[in-house]
């Protein structure tokens, strides 16, 4: 393994961009434009309802600009578009033409000079409805027999397809013979699990501000993860060249996922102000985003055959996921969830059974894992159950059948696969058990206190990026213009999204690293758009460092490389006999020929000298495919306090291992895992977004009081999250970087739990295991035991 | 639908800076839909979330009267004062540690910079976590409108989800809390989905010490009726008795069985039932203890 002196990767970063703390930092929802119109939406007050008619002449008559389903493009589109068309399921326009599918579903919206106007001359609006059906709310109901149909048809790429019972889409994957694998087992065991949907709660609620210009194109500034997708899905629904579109770059206040497809509300914001004939600016309340997206939840059947010596033979999943009103990705998430199943260990014989369907809810889309989480808490709550059977410490278990080096990993979904090349998994396990004192465990059955303390490991794993040897049904590829401005500063134009983590931080790291020049003084951070990048498809699945550092690290390169030449005129010598290297008391990077160092030049006095001779800009534009997509690794040991008389948990310690490769920045890598620890907590033990039974609202009214995450005062303290990282370099990534956002999040859940069987020794299927859930079983458990006793 | 981002109604707003200029605010429209705002907290949520129809507003946080906290025999608190006020007042955290522990466990320190003791009172939800507190340490309210004013305990002010005896001309112009007896254990106990949320269940409970023996007692539960809920046939269990450890368990569980909870977001009424038993138990101990009494 190469190990390289690196003058910025791998430093703790001195945040420089600090307009977030200081509130200077803008957003969609900070931009303003003289002469704007504010909108709000409408949202359906039922969940499965055909629409007879819409008017809203009243509303119009007080001074407001609407739209109806009547007024937008006939253009059926999936707003999400990372896979390639022919694998793309469409069943939506910009607003529903014929019925609402979801309770809060965006109806008709009004523009005026105030949002205050704008509301009022919503309230005027009449809405005539034609049939209503009872929403069906639960993956059971919308696959009976007699349940009405949410779609009579959808499109597949081109095609027209007729919609059965509700099925959105489904995808069964075999390798191997299952059946046979079974019958070589000494144990198989079926277990059902399931989790949630949850409500992605970033802070920035989806926001648009949409200009139209005088030569018929748009701006559009809008929360989004990808400005390029965005544009081309603007083109596409309103038929404009791509050129006159275009869409800004703009800070996300978080996402968690929830931004990768458009979001529902920007072509309803580019509707508006192409009849307003004016800037229109529309901002989510909390409730519009409430019913908008949530995480996909999933059901899980697995069932695993295992020889006594702990060697897998055979697994068989079978999954649902209830998708709520529209399909935005559920055909590439079952492909994902089938990925990061057959991923984790070596089952030998597998095969999966995946099926999406349609229910009358909130639309459900990525967030952080992507599926990954959902099976992971199926799989390592399955590991778990088999190492007791087995009477084998779950670690072991672990270090006998995970997915390692030289093995196969599908990235993403059957189609993306690659050799994994590095792997801390033992390392991980090993170390992390170390420090978590793991050898001072005890079983559940040795437990007597009121306070039973327990520990729980999960590991899991995430893609890093989408990329395989072979292009997939996945695009990715990202890009950069890079240039060295006429001091020596670096300008870096990339249209990939920071959601936050501080991928621009870790780009710009990477530029500096190659050119030398003080991270300071690389421009990454705004002024960019669609217009003046290359494509770049997307933040998401944990491709930021990967994808979109390889791709700034390719170009870079390529800039490293004009320059040498350049600068090899200036020193009448070979490229290959000069040195850049960076001078941190001068603050500039340098290039002096190899035996005579006191000789160098800054690379400002060189980029002067090739502006003032009119030489040129010494610059230079690509886009990059990654051909991998290395699996980032994680492990969680989770104590866990349980109070028996409240079902109350705690957690007072977590040692959290990571395997990112090389870390760019350690402290933005260190939050990443603590911050999605913190998500975790929610998912394993408190959050679920809670339906109406009858008329298919959200319990909480899409509102944050009835609607918790964890906060600060859930967490360990600080000095009680222990986070390590492993030693490994990925010969693939920049300077042997991957990823780490959304494996940091994989196997919180299942870790929890797994600590929480061994205190109190009940196994939990579904999450979240709140208190309520916990002290009802306790009860049974203990009314079980006395029976037994004859009680 | 609501929307949240604005306040979509439009409304008179008065910013009075004397009792008697709110009160003749209030005799005026008080056939009209009129509101006193204190930390809006509460009312201006309901504004947005639950289209509370309001034609005149009245700021009471200019009134100089009622913006201070008087420590004579007992606490006298005006209605504008905030519960931030409240939490940093030595007399509040030593001598009514129950409210002390109420106040704290309620919401993060920006709201509570804005709401006020007499608000939660007023807002009257089930859940409010000043109540119970406030309802063990027998307190009272001074109720005033430009015909007068009339003194009333705490517990006899509150009529439902929501309501209070209040008349439309009237407000509620101080907190009057008497003085403790020299020694009475008190103890507030709060449980909710994350350490700032309303509570699933809270209580307070307040126990006077001779002895061994518990002189008086009260038993206050929110969160799991109408309003707030005194144990009464648990207190009598206490009531007079020689305090020991399995007297507190029936207590507790007697309380268990006076409560009428239901299933809500929060929680259900299956766990509020186990759950209040426990806390019941818990903080009878702690109470029991600050009142100087020995653990058995
Ligand atoms: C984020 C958040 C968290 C919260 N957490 C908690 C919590 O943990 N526990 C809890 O108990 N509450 C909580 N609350 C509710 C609220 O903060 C409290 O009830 C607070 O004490 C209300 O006081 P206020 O001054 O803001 O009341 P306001 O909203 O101003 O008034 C509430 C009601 O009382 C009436 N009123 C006010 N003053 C008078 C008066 N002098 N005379 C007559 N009527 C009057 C008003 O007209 C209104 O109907 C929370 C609120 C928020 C927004």
């Amino acid at each position: 393994m190469e190990k390289e002196q690196y003058d910025f990767i791998g430093q703790p970063l001195e945040i420089k961009n600090i307009g977030k703390v200081t509130g200077k930092e803008l957003y969609s929802s900070d931009i303003n434009i003289p002469g704007q119109l504010y909108a709000v939406i409408l949202r359906s007050p039922h969940a499965h309802a055909e629409i007879k008619k819409v008017d809203y002449s009243e509303a119009v008559k007080v001074g407001a600009v609407c739209i109806g389903p009547q007024d937008v493009p006939e253009i059926i589109y999936n707003e999400r578009i990372v896979s390639i068309p022919e694998k793309t399921y469409r069943d939506r326009t910009v607003l529903p033409k014929e019925k609402v599918r979801h309770k809060g579903e965006a109806l008709v919206a009004c523009a005026a000079e105030t949002e205050e106007k704008a509301w009022a001359a919503l309230q005027k609006i009449k809405i005539e409805w034609g049939k209503q059906w009872k929403p069906l709310l639960t993956l059971e109901k919308a696959l009976s027999d007699d349940a009405p149909p949410i779609y009579d048809w959808v499109y597949l790429g081109e095609e027209k397809l007729k919609v059965k019972n509700n099925i959105a889409c489904e995808r069964n994957i075999e390798v191997g013979d299952v059946e046979e694998g079974f019958r070589e087992a000494d144990i198989v065991i079926e277990k059902t699990f399931h989790t949630q949907r949850v409500y992605h709660m970033q802070f920035e609620t989806k926001s648009a501000v949409c200009v139209p210009e005088a030569d018929g194109g748009i701006t559009v500034w809008t929360t989004s993860q990808g400005i390029h997708n965005v544009r081309i899905l603007l083109g596409n629904i309103f038929n404009l060249p791509l050129s006159k579109i275009n869409i800004k770059r703009i800070t996300l206040g978080g996402s968690f996922g929830s931004s990768i497809q458009m979001n529902s509300i920007t072509p309803i914001c580019v509707a508006l102000a192409l009849k307003a004939k004016k800037p229109v600016k529309l901002v989510s309340s909390r409730e519009d985003d409430f019913y908008d997206h949530a995480k996909y939840p999933l059901k899980t059947i697995l069932k695993v055959g295992v020889k006594k010596d702990g060697t897998f033979t055979a697994a068989h999943c079978r999954v649902w996921v209830e998708i709520g009103g529209h399909n935005i990705q559920a055909y590439p998430y079952l492909g994902c969830v089938a990925g990061w199943f057959a991923s984790l260990y070596k089952w030998k014989n597998i095969k999966y059974e995946g099926t999406a369907v349609y229910t009358n809810k909130v639309p459900t889309c990525a967030m952080q894992g992507y599926g990954n989480p959902q099976i992971n808490f199926a799989v390592e709550s399955m590991i778990d159950i088999l190492a007791e059977e087995l009477k084998m410490d779950p670690i072991n278990l672990r270090l006998k059948n995970y997915v390692g080096k030289g093995d196969e990993f599908w990235g993403q979904g059957p189609t993306v696969r690659s050799i994994i090349r590095s792997c801390g998994v033992e390392e991980m396990l090993l170390e992390g058990a170390k420090l978590a004192q793991w050898e001072k465990r005890v079983p559940h059955y040795q437990k007597k206190e009121v306070i039973r303390k327990g520990m729980g490991v999960a590991r899991g794993f995430h893609t890093s990026g989408t990329g395989g040897p072979n292009p997939g049904e996945v695009i990715d590829y990202s890009g950069a213009t890079i240039k060295i401005n006429e001091d020596g500063s670096v300008d870096v134009l990339t249209a990939l999204m920071d959601l936050g983590g501080g991928t621009w931080d870790a780009l710009a790291k990477i530029v500096a690293e190659v050119l030398k020049v003080p991270f300071e003084k690389i421009g990454i951070y705004n002024g960019i758009d669609t217009r003046s990048t290359v494509f770049d498809v997307n933040t998401h699945a944990t491709r930021g460092v990967y994808c979109g550092g390889g791709a700034v690290k390719f170009v870079a390169e390529k800039v490293k490389e004009i320059l040498l030449n350049y600068a090899a005129t200036l020193f009448k010598d070979l490229p290959e006999n000069l040195v850049l290297s960076c001078n941190k008391e001068l603050g500039q990077a340098i290039i002096y020929p190899r035996e005579i160092p006191e000789n160098y030049k800054t690379i400002g006095e060189i980029a002067e000298y090739a502006h003032t001779t009119s030489w040129g800009t010494l610059a230079y534009t690509s886009t990059l495919r990654q051909k991998n997509c290395p699996p980032c690794f994680i492990t969680h040991f989770v104590e866990v306090e349980v109070n028996t008389r409240t079902g109350e948990v705690k957690i007072p310690r977590v040692v959290i291992m990571g395997d990112s490769g090389t870390i760019i920045n350690p402290n933005l890598w260190e939050g990443q895992i603590i911050g999605a620890f913190s998500r975790g907590l929610g998912f394993g033990l408190l959050e679920e977004t809670d339906y109406h039974p009858e008329d298919g609202s959200l319990r909480c009214k899409g509102l944050v009081t009835d609607y918790k995450i964890p906060t600060t005062l859930e967490m360990p303290k600080i000095e009680d999250i222990i986070v390590r990282s492993a030693h490994t370099y990925e010969p693939t990534g920049p300077f042997g970087a991957k990823g780490i956002g959304e494996a940091a999040l994989s196997s919180v859940g299942p870790a929890i739990a797994n600590a929480i069987y061994n205190a109190i020794g009940i196994r939990f299927y579904e999450l979240p295991i709140t208190p309520e859930k916990i002290l009802k079983s306790l009860q049974e458990k203990e009314e079980n035991l006395r029976k037994r006793r004859g009680e | 639908m609501h929307n949240t981002r604005f306040l979509t109604q439009e409304f008179e707003y008065f910013v009075p800076h004397t009792l008697s200029e709110a009160l003749d605010l209030l005799f005026t429209y008080q056939d009209k839909r009129t509101k006193i705002l204190a930390g809006g907290t509460d009312l201006l949520v309901k504004m947005k979330t639950l289209g509370i129809g309001v034609d005149y507003l009245i700021n009471i946080n200019e009134i100089s009267e009622i913006k201070n906290v008087e420590l004579d025999k007992g606490l006298k608190i005006g209605a504008a004062v905030k519960l931030s006020q409240l939490e940093k007042m030595k007399a509040v955290k030593e001598e009514y540690p129950a409210l002390y522990e109420g106040i704290t466990s309620m919401a993060a320190i920006a709201i509570r910079n804005m709401a006020t003791l007499v608000g939660n009172i007023c807002n009257a939800s089930p859940a409010g976590d000043t109540i119970p507190p406030l309802v063990v340490y027998g307190a009272k309210l001074r109720i005033v409108s430009k015909k007068g004013e009339r003194v009333i305990p705490l517990e006899d002010f509150i009529s439902g989800v929501g309501e209070t005896i209040l008349k439309r001309d009237e407000l509620v112009s101080q907190v009057i809390i008497p003085e403790p007896y020299k020694d009475l254990g008190s103890a507030f106990c709060k449980k909710g989905r994350v350490k700032a949320d309303i509570a699933k269940i809270n209580l307070a409970v307040g126990i006077e010490r001779d002895g061994d023996i518990c002189r008086d007692c009260r038993i206050v539960l929110g969160s799991v009726f109408s309003k707030t809920l005194r144990a009464y046939k648990s207190e009598e269990i206490l009531r007079g008795k020689v305090i020991k450890d399995d007297l507190i368990i029936s207590a507790a569980k007697r309380a268990a069985e006076e409560i009428k909870p239901i299933d809500d977001v929060r929680s259900t009424a299956e766990y509020r039932n186990e759950l209040a038993r426990v806390m019941v138990e818990d903080t009878l101990h702690i109470a029991w203890e600050r009142a100087g009494g020995k653990r058995w």
